[in-house]
């Protein structure tokens, strides 16, 4: 592939191209018949349309230039240039940058600050910071302002590397890698706010993207092995003298199996099978001291047992396959899976030797895959709708202002932070009537960014923080700057005269903004003027088709489309499109309207 | 009415829900016999240790069970025989010397699933075991509640919880009222109003998307103003996400809001308390009864005191030995709480065994759905109870 050396010449010739002959009302229904045929899709029903859908999903959507030229292929080259993605070159994608926040007495991180305050008494230091002399007043506090500011610190670098990966989102040439990795991070869902240490969850997710589209054995072993996940689930506590069930459990309910296919003894069987797996810090460690080497029975099969034993067995029952292949199904293709296509799909995909390749490219080329039922039903997840929307306005990087993880974050999915052990629910459960209000509101903030009034989360302090900064300022000492209110709760905080726990989180957040790198801020670079000239869109009318026809997955109404026409007709005062000073202000706010949608929900 | 009612502004839904209330009444549809009346529920996610929450400091297996966990009894907030709160809980503590709170021993199910998702899903849908898609307060409004009347069930939280799910009413679910409204210009507003008007095509996810657009334009006017506007002398105290989701009730109450059902939930899986147990679970505990206690004051303050009850649940409670990580694995009987003026306070049930146990977890002693009964029956009056939960359960004389 070379999109990016063509791409300055593409934005100017195929605008024009599919503006003329992809009119936005050939919507072609697709027949009945489709609906759970997994036969590939013929070179003769591919079209325009049909190569949207597959890049909305496969992907995150495209610009109508890259659209065309997916259409221009057969639907089986269209789907092996995003299914065989190793193949192109993906070297020009930026690194991401750490700021360097560990410094090794960090290591390894207590699980509280009660923990960091238990080892520093006994230890005389802790995370690096040296216990002040006896008759110091506070003598803790350097431990405790260093544990707060490893936090802070942490979800710093945890917001940067979500930025950076959505900037791989938008930017890569290998859509369907991402995907895959955005897929498997929901269901091997890891949160920062368990694990508290970044560098393990860019290391998992390094780990996915490696494996996104290899075998799911290899996945599962990776996954197993994942310092991340050992935290997350607490495997470190799996120990001989006391299984600790969790891991075993999400292994089997959520990685592999799907409750109802195993009993509690499976689960407590093999979480004994998996005693002893650990971390140190990020490199993943077996302590034989803590394993269980006796007889277990699992699934039917009994023996000295151990994890690799565990993952074999998983994968030699016929529902893994199913479950598995019927996420993926979910993801990619649509909610409800008949009976049929998950045993076809389960029984592929074991018999492949778990290949994800062919399970995706079987999926992404079936008529089931273009049929009525699978095309714009799909409610787009939070990270799918803000960066296939950049991808649609043509960006070339994420905007900083407003904040892309704010942006996902406040619609209920912020990257590296998944709700719980399984991962976002998705489909409906995105949408409440506050999410839907927001879900436009974000891009009128994206086309109107209020630059002045923007405050960086990253750089952002808790109100309580703030007030405590404030009363510092104003002269007061450390307890006085951080008392609050007079609800039981409050009487009970720092008692402890060894340290005060408001004022390490104040002072953690100040050294975490000195040692952590700043995010860049700029808005977005957005050109409607630009869009609507390239597709020769002169009237009212043929903008408003344009914009439809690039952001939406489905037809609008008659009445709706009325609506947007008579929007910017009013705002323009002429049924004709002519160059003014305020043309680019009133496209964006028409742009905004198509955005806001319920049309607009949907991939 | 109320002191701090919003009516101004806001004709269209309190006239609607009057008129609606009174012909009601007047038909004698049973929920209707206590038109004023207001059920809260709070989940508590992940999984809470009952066992340290509702201490059986009498029974010494208890301290057998959890040499390192274990409350020591003199830290113990006595308030029955054997049995008090977990040192933290002040605010439980002052309900219960104020005849407010039940305590319910025992609640859970028949065959338990230790898997968070399921178990919660049995909690939600009131069908422990299965394959139930409505959650029982979504059927508490579809068997009691007029269809045509909007907002009488709100969800506090960032997604719509399975419990709230009904097959005729769109629950109102948000997070941060600030910021449930849709920004723009009056032109653009007008479009935009113009735009989500429900439809009937053959894509039922956009017809969805479209109904809830629409609920969604004429309920955040209503919800922003009320809670932007709410000030309140009582302290709720720092637990951050409950404290501040049981203030917007109190805010909605405080508007003359139609609701009769509130959803809450306490964000993320909190509750989960494998490892290094202690601390978190103290600070949890304390943050709930804190954030329950301002909130009875508060209602009471407003003069609704004699109208709201509220019920606390988790899905399962933790197993009865504590872990090799200073933590407890996921259990199954767990108790509940009825807490609320009209609440006849004290102790309902019979604690389980510390010794009979079903492979080292509690035998429950009281179905769930019995206080479920117990809220719908006798709280808020559905003769229609049975049908709601798919069974008859005999209910609690928790109220006076």
């Amino acid at each position: 592939m070379t999109r990016e050396s063509l791409r300055p010449l593409l934005v100017v010739l195929l605008f024009s191209v599919c503006a003329l002959t992809v009119p936005a009302s050939a919507w072609v229904d697709p027949p009945d018949g489709w609906k759970g045929d997994l036969a590939p899709l013929s070179a003769s029903d591919w079209n325009y349309q049909r190569a949207a859908h597959l890049i909305e999903r496969a992907g995150f959507g495209a610009t109508p230039e890259e659209i065309s030229r997916l259409a221009a292929m057969t639907p089986e080259r269209a789907v092996a240039s995003l299914v065989d993605y190793e193949a192109i070159d993906a070297s020009a994608l930026k690194p991401f940058e750490e700021s360097g926040i560990w410094d090794p007495g960090m290591d390894p991180f207590p699980p509280s600050r009660a923990e960091a305050v238990r080892r520093a008494r006994a230890h005389g230091e802790g995370l690096g910071e040296k216990v002040l002399p006896p008759g110091t007043q506070r003598r803790l506090q350097p431990v405790v302002d260093k544990f707060f500011y490893s936090l802070t610190a942490n979800n710093i670098e945890t917001q940067r590397l979500g930025l950076w990966w959505a900037n791989r989102m938008l930017v890569t040439p290998r859509p369907l890698e991402e995907k895959l990795t955005l897929f498997w991070h929901g269901h091997f869902a890891t949160g920062q706010n368990k694990v508290r240490d970044y560098r393990m969850l860019f290391q998992q997710n390094r780990m996915l993207r490696a494996n996104a589209s290899g075998d799911l054995r290899a996945l599962l072993v990776g996954i197993l092995k994942d310092p991340g996940m050992l935290v997350y689930l607490d495997n470190g506590e799996n120990i001989k003298s006391h299984p600790n069930e969790n891991f075993g459990r999400e292994l089997l309910e959520l990685f592999t199996m799907g409750v109802g296919n195993y009993s509690e003894r499976d689960v407590r069987e093999a979480a004994r099978a998996f005693t002893g797996w650990t971390n140190d810090v990020l490199a993943y460690k077996f302590d034989s001291a803590e394993h269980d080497f006796g007889n277990k029975t699992f699934l039917g099969r009994t023996g000295a047992l151990n994890g690799d034993d565990i993952i074999d067995t998983i994968l030699a029952q016929p529902v893994t396959g199913e479950f598995v292949a019927g996420k993926l199904y979910r993801y990619f293709v649509r909610e409800d899976i008949s009976s049929d296509v998950k045993a076809e799909l389960g029984r592929s995909f074991r018999a492949s030797g778990y290949q994800i390749k062919p399970l995706m490219r079987r999926m992404l080329l079936s008529k089931d895959f273009y049929s009525a039922p699978s095309v714009a039903t799909q409610i787009k997840s939070p990270v799918h709708l803000v960066v296939s929307t950049y991808r649609k306005m043509g960006l070339r990087d994420v905007p900083t202002i407003p904040d892309f993880g704010r942006m996902t974050g406040g619609l209920g999915q912020t990257l590296f932070e998944p709700p719980n052990v399984a991962g976002w629910a998705g489909g409906r459960t995105w949408i409440t009537p506050a999410t839907l209000l927001q879900r436009g509101n974000l891009f009128r903030d994206v086309m109107f960014p209020d630059v002045k009034g923007f405050r960086p989360p990253d750089r952002a302090m808790s109100a309580t923080d703030t007030r405590v900064g404030e009363r510092l300022a104003q002269g007061m000492n450390i307890t006085e700057a951080t008392r609050e209110g007079d609800a039981e709760s409050n009487k009970m905080v720092d008692r402890d005269e060894d340290y005060n726990t408001r004022y390490g989180g104040y002072a953690g957040n100040l050294l975490a903004f000195k040692r952590t790198k700043q995010i860049p801020r700029q808005p977005a670079s957005i050109d409607v003027t630009a869009m609507i000239s390239g597709a020769h869109a002169d009237t009212v009318d043929k903008v408003v088709d344009h914009l439809v026809h690039r952001f939406l997955s489905v037809p609008l109404a008659d009445k709706d489309r009325a609506v947007l026409v008579s929007f910017l007709r009013d705002k323009l005062g002429s049924s004709t499109v002519r160059p003014s000073e305020t043309l680019e202000s009133s496209l964006r706010e028409l742009l905004y309207l198509v955005l806001s949608t319920p049309e607009y929900q949907l991939g | 009415m109320y002191g701090l009612g919003l009516s101004a502004g806001l004709p269209f839904i309190l006239n609607q829900t009057s008129a609606a209330l009174a012909a009601q009444a007047l038909q004698g549809t049973s929920i209707e016999k206590h038109p004023n009346r207001i059920l809260v529920v709070i989940e508590l996610s992940g999984g809470n240790d009952g066992l340290n929450t509702v201490v059986p400091f009498g029974d010494a297996e208890y301290y057998k069970a959890r040499p390192k966990l274990g409350i020591p009894e003199r830290e113990v907030i006595k308030v029955a025989d054997g049995f008090g709160f977990h040192p933290s809980m002040v605010g439980f503590e002052r309900l219960f010397k104020d005849g407010s709170l039940a305590v319910v021993h025992g609640c859970g199910y028949d065959h338990p699933s230790l898997s968070h998702f399921s178990s919660m899903g049995f909690w939600h849908t009131g069908v422990p075991n299965g394959g139930e898609s409505l959650g029982w307060l979504g059927r508490v409004a579809d068997e009691t509640l007029d269809a045509s009347q909007r907002n009488l069930i709100v969800n506090l939280g960032t997604s719509q919880s399975l419990a709230v799910r009904s097959r005729t009413h769109s629950p109102l679910v948000f997070d941060d009222p600030a910021r449930f409204r849709r920004d723009g210009t009056d032109a653009e507003k007008q479009a935009l109003a113009e735009l989500s008007e429900t439809r009937t095509t053959s894509n039922a996810t956009l017809d969805f998307l479209a109904s809830t657009a629409h609920n969604a334009a004429e309920s955040s006017d209503f919800v922003r103003r009320a809670s932007s506007a709410y000030r309140t002398p009582v302290d709720y105290g720092q637990g951050g996400g409950l404290a501040g989701n049981l203030q917007r009730v109190a805010a909605l109450i405080a508007a003359e809001m139609p609701t009769r059902l509130y959803y809450v939930t306490y964000q993320g899986n909190n509750f989960d308390t494998h490892v290094q147990q202690a601390d978190l679970h103290s600070r949890l505990l304390m943050y709930t009864a804190d954030a329950v206690r301002g909130f009875i004051d508060d209602v009471k303050r407003l003069g609704r005191g004699d109208d709201v009850a509220l019920m606390i649940f988790t899905e399962f409670g933790r197993r009865v030995e504590e872990n090799g990580s200073l933590g407890t694995d996921h259990g199954t009987a767990t108790p509940m709480f009825i807490v609320g003026k009209s609440v006849k306070g004290g102790f309902y049930g019979k604690a389980p065994s510390l010794t009979d146990l079903d492979d080292g977890n509690l035998k429950m002693t009281t179905d769930f759905r019995r206080v479920y009964a117990t809220m719908t029956d006798e709280w808020l009056g559905c003769s229609q109870t049975p049908a709601i939960l798919k069974g008859q359960f005999e209910t609690f004389k928790v109220f006076a």
